[in-house]
């Protein structure tokens, strides 16, 4: 027992190493009267952290390593936010403590209740009053209008949607032959996801009508029995696409800015060009934590959270993080593809996608290798929405990862 | 394996695919892209060292202190000791308006900054407040002085150098401006036509005029078989296109050295067709035309037109310094230090010393030769030849009591109608100690009346002063 708990080939007590070794940076740079504070913190991190691995090994039976992964992902966050502001830093240790609740309690939940896949309606519906609470009380951070305020906590339905819009996709193909009275069940649903990516859109909300549109084709690439509506939906996509860049301003700005940046640099590249001198500045191996400047980049610790990280611990770490990204995509296909369950399979398909588009939209957009749109970096940037919307789906698919099939014949019986 | 399945593989494929493109676009930038776009003056970082760090002076050769930097309370402000007498060379740093000239080229310097690595930050932290190093310009500050104050106010550019070790005396553009007061002239230096944020000496594009014709003789003497003998008519006609002698005058039966001293237009152009538009297109690389020169500040490349559909109106016009030649008045001073130096161009040089806040020497620039435009024997035959021309020819505005001097004058046409005045030389003859090279630039004079006798003022100062 012992033994084990020190031996590095244990995957947990590695994090914990890297954990103590980042503390120690950080302190190394923290001004002196947050000392205290920026170790307990630390500590309980650390502890937190530890003891939620130990938890989920011995409840579930699935898949272990996408917890591993994101909590190796949660600390660099928490560390750059917190090198960033160490009050904010703070505040995210407590979101994601509160988002590893979330994790077991959506894992319990989900695991609980059996009827996830008869609900088709009521994800539809409520995606769609959540949309038009938005819209009605929603307020304007960032230059997109997806906010909901509740006195100082802020709360982004769209978070929220995410997750509704994979069941309802998942659920309708599950269901398709109760739906498919005249086979043409596939256009409903087409129409129902363009009502989704119009809201988004009128929140201007780009980046995420582009994350939902992506999620929507793979699922329809994968499952529409009409192979047509698939090119239908790209077409679509494509004018639509044309179209908004000649009639909204927004749309145009984020090509105009991804194409020539420069020309921009003061006012409307600036952004962007910040967050290119900040990776420029990093090199491969980053000036070190403290030592750069990312807090020249506006917004920084939400969606820009990943050039702070390259300029101060090198774009060998962000590398590393695509891949422990990438790692995690591929973790949750193989759950979908061992998944005897249908419903479970398309939701952990889902998810996996959404969390590799994700990634990739946002990625792709501070380093300019496609246009910018907004959106943040799962388990990273700072946010309670984003933390618990992520830890949702990552406790779908621990569930989705367990043998469901073999519970449900139990229930049968 | 079902169709489900297979087409999740294939999503995942993709997946694979975008991540992996990332992958390498990140790497991409950070090898190719990185390095270039650092240097942005919109790059904020590259401002935290400046307020850090007490940036270096500017010293001219004998330590006098041509631009420092003061701590106030809440920032650090650049003086400019001598207002616009060195706006081209030294330029400017502002947050603003990002750099330009020397502080330019030598910000790292000037800032101390070397490769940044780790360590180093670390003791930035610690030790914040440091020095930059201190340049020492191989310019006389005197020299400078009297150069610009020579030019009167009249447009142009003269370059003063030592021909032997590349060592700039002197180097002026008028008109200038003020770096101190530059953010309030702002609007008004960039609106006024005559471009005062031009360095003429550097990136100004003049025809040479009658100048070029040393670059020419080197051509003709270095092909023994080219006749040097020629009866001057006043005028000379290629292909119907007829160029005129200086007021039509017609020279007689002349050889080489008589044609240089009178400055022999119809001589010249048959002369340069007679060695051929490659031969002389290679003398001309030879003397850093069509060739990028290295040197402190951004350097404009000199034209010679040599291509292949060259007409022989073209190659006659080249050769006396017409047509499409276009030089800057810095490889003009360093075609008249060529011939001092036996045929060895020397790299001119800017920059001196950089010297550590305590004062110990960081870097020397060293001499350097970068072209061996000809051999000495012929080297020397022309400079013979330009002595002649400061004694009896064209450049007697020029010569200087007990001391040889040779030189070579021109007066060069151009779009504007008004033509230039050009003067190259340099003295004494027999030991080079200075070259020169003077424009007036449209002045409608003619070089040996206007520029000669300010390279002759010059050039008594400068060897009086510098030892």
């Amino acid at each position: 027992m012992f033994k084990k708990l020190i031996s590095y080939r244990v995957p947990r007590n590695l994090l914990v190493l890297i954990d103590i070794i980042a503390l120690l940076l950080l302190f190394a740079h923290s001004t002196d009267e947050l000392d205290k504070f920026t170790l307990i913190t630390g500590i309980v991190l650390i502890f937190i952290i530890y003891v939620s691995n130990f938890i989920l090994l011995k409840i579930s039976s699935g898949d272990h390593y996408i917890f591993l992964i994101v909590t190796m992902l949660l600390k660099l966050g928490i560390i750059m936010i917190y090198r960033l502001n160490p009050k904010l830093g703070a505040r995210q240790v407590v979101w994601v403590s509160g988002g590893i609740l979330i994790f077991f309690i959506s894992y319990i939940i989900v695991k609980k209740f059996k009827k996830w896949d008869r609900l088709t309606l009521f994800y539809g519906l409520g995606s769609v009053a959540l949309f038009l609470i938005t819209l009605v009380f929603g307020k304007t951070i960032g230059g997109a209008r997806n906010w909901i305020k509740f006195g100082s906590f802020g709360f982004q339905p769209s978070e929220i949607i995410k997750i509704a819009f994979i069941f309802f996709i998942a659920s309708f193909y599950t269901n398709e032959k109760k739906f498919d009275k005249n086979g043409k069940s596939g256009y409903r649903l087409l129409i129902a996801v363009y009502v989704f990516i119009g809201f988004l859109f009128l929140q201007k909300d780009l980046g995420g009508a582009l994350l939902f549109y992506l999620i929507f084709l793979v699922i329809q690439y994968v499952y529409e029995k009409d192979r047509k509506l698939i090119l239908y939906n790209i077409l679509l996509a494509s004018i639509g696409a044309i179209v908004s860049y000649f009639l909204f301003d927004h749309v145009k700005i984020r090509v105009e800015t991804w194409i020539d940046p420069w020309r921009y640099v003061d006012n409307k590249g600036y952004q962007i060009t910040q967050s290119l001198f900040a990776i420029a500045n990093g090199g491969f191996f980053g000036t070190g934590i403290g030592l750069g400047h990312p807090d020249f980049i506006p917004e920084v610790h939400t969606d820009f959270i990943f050039p702070a990280i390259c300029e101060e611990m090198g774009i060998f770490t962000g590398i590393a993080i695509m891949m422990l990204f990438l790692i995690l995509v591929y973790r949750g296909f193989k759950i979908a593809f061992s998944q005897s369950d249908k419903f479970f399979r398309i939701v952990a398909f889902g998810i996996s996608v959404m969390f590799g588009f994700q990634t990739f939209i946002i990625f792709g957009g501070v380093i300019k290798m496609i246009p910018l749109t907004g959106i943040t970096v799962p388990f990273i940037s700072y946010g309670g929405s984003s933390m618990i919307s992520s830890f949702i789906a990552l406790g779908i698919l621990q569930v989705a990862s367990e043998e469901l099939h073999v519970e449900e014949v139990e229930e049968h019986e | 394996m079902n169709k489900e399945v297979k087409r999740m593989a294939r999503v995942l494929i993709a997946m694979c695919l975008l991540f992996v493109s990332l992958i390498v676009y990140l790497s991409y930038f950070q090898v190719f892209t990185a390095p270039n776009i650092k240097d942005n003056s919109f790059n904020k970082r590259l401002w935290i060292d400046e307020e850090n760090i007490l940036r270096g002076m500017i010293l001219d050769r004998n330590g006098k202190t041509l631009a420092y930097s003061e701590k106030t309370e809440d920032s650090t402000i650049r003086h400019y000791n001598y207002g616009s007498l060195y706006s081209h060379i030294i330029g400017y740093s502002y947050r603003d308006y990002g750099k330009s000239g020397l502080e330019l080229t030598y910000n790292n310097e000037l800032l101390n900054l070397k490769e940044s690595t780790t360590l180093k930050e670390i003791s930035k932290i610690i030790k914040p407040d440091g020095e930059g190093n201190n340049i020492k310009l191989t310019l006389d500050h005197e020299l400078q002085e009297i150069a610009r104050n020579s030019l009167k106010g009249k447009k142009g550019s003269i370059v003063v150098m030592n021909p032997q070790n590349g060592e700039i005396y002197a180097m002026i553009s008028q008109p200038d401006f003020d770096p101190n007061t530059m953010k309030q002239n702002w609007q008004s230096i960039v609106e006024n036509p005559d471009s005062p944020f031009l360095n003429r000496a550097t990136s100004g594009l003049y025809a040479p005029g009658s100048t070029f014709k040393v670059v020419t003789a080197v051509a003709g003497l270095e092909n023994p078989n080219v006749s040097k003998s020629y009866d001057c008519k006043g005028s000379f006609t290629v292909e119907g296109y007829t160029l005129e002698d200086y007021g039509g005058k017609a020279h007689g039966k002349i050889g080489l050295e008589e044609a240089l001293v009178k400055s022999c237009n119809s001589y010249f152009a048959q002369l340069g067709l007679q060695v051929g538009r490659q031969e002389l297109g290679g003398v001309c690389e030879r003397f850093m035309m069509n060739k990028d020169i290295p040197f402190d500040l951004p350097v404009k490349t000199s034209k010679f037109a040599h291509g292949e559909e060259l007409k022989k109106t073209d190659i006659a016009a080249s050769s006396i310094g017409q047509g499409k030649t276009l030089v800057t008045p810095l490889n003009m001073a360093m075609v008249a230090s060529a011939i001092a130096n036996e045929g060895n161009m020397v790299k001119p040089i800017l920059v001196k010393e950089i010297l550590s806040p305590k004062g110990h020497l960081i870097r020397l620039n060293d001499t350097e030769t970068i072209s061996q435009v000809t051999d000495p024997l012929i080297a020397n035959q022309v400079k013979n030849m330009m002595v002649e021309v400061v004694k009896r020819g064209t450049g007697t505005n020029a010569s200087i009591g007990n001391i040889r001097v040779a030189g070579k004058t021109g007066t060069a046409e151009n779009p504007t109608g008004k033509s230039h005045a050009w003067f190259i030389g340099f003295a004494p003859a027999d030991e080079p100690k200075i070259a020169i090279s003077v424009i007036l630039e449209s002045d409608g004079t003619t070089g040996g009346k206007t520029a000669a006798p300010i390279a002759r003022q010059i050039m008594i100062e400068g060897l009086n002063r510098i030892k």
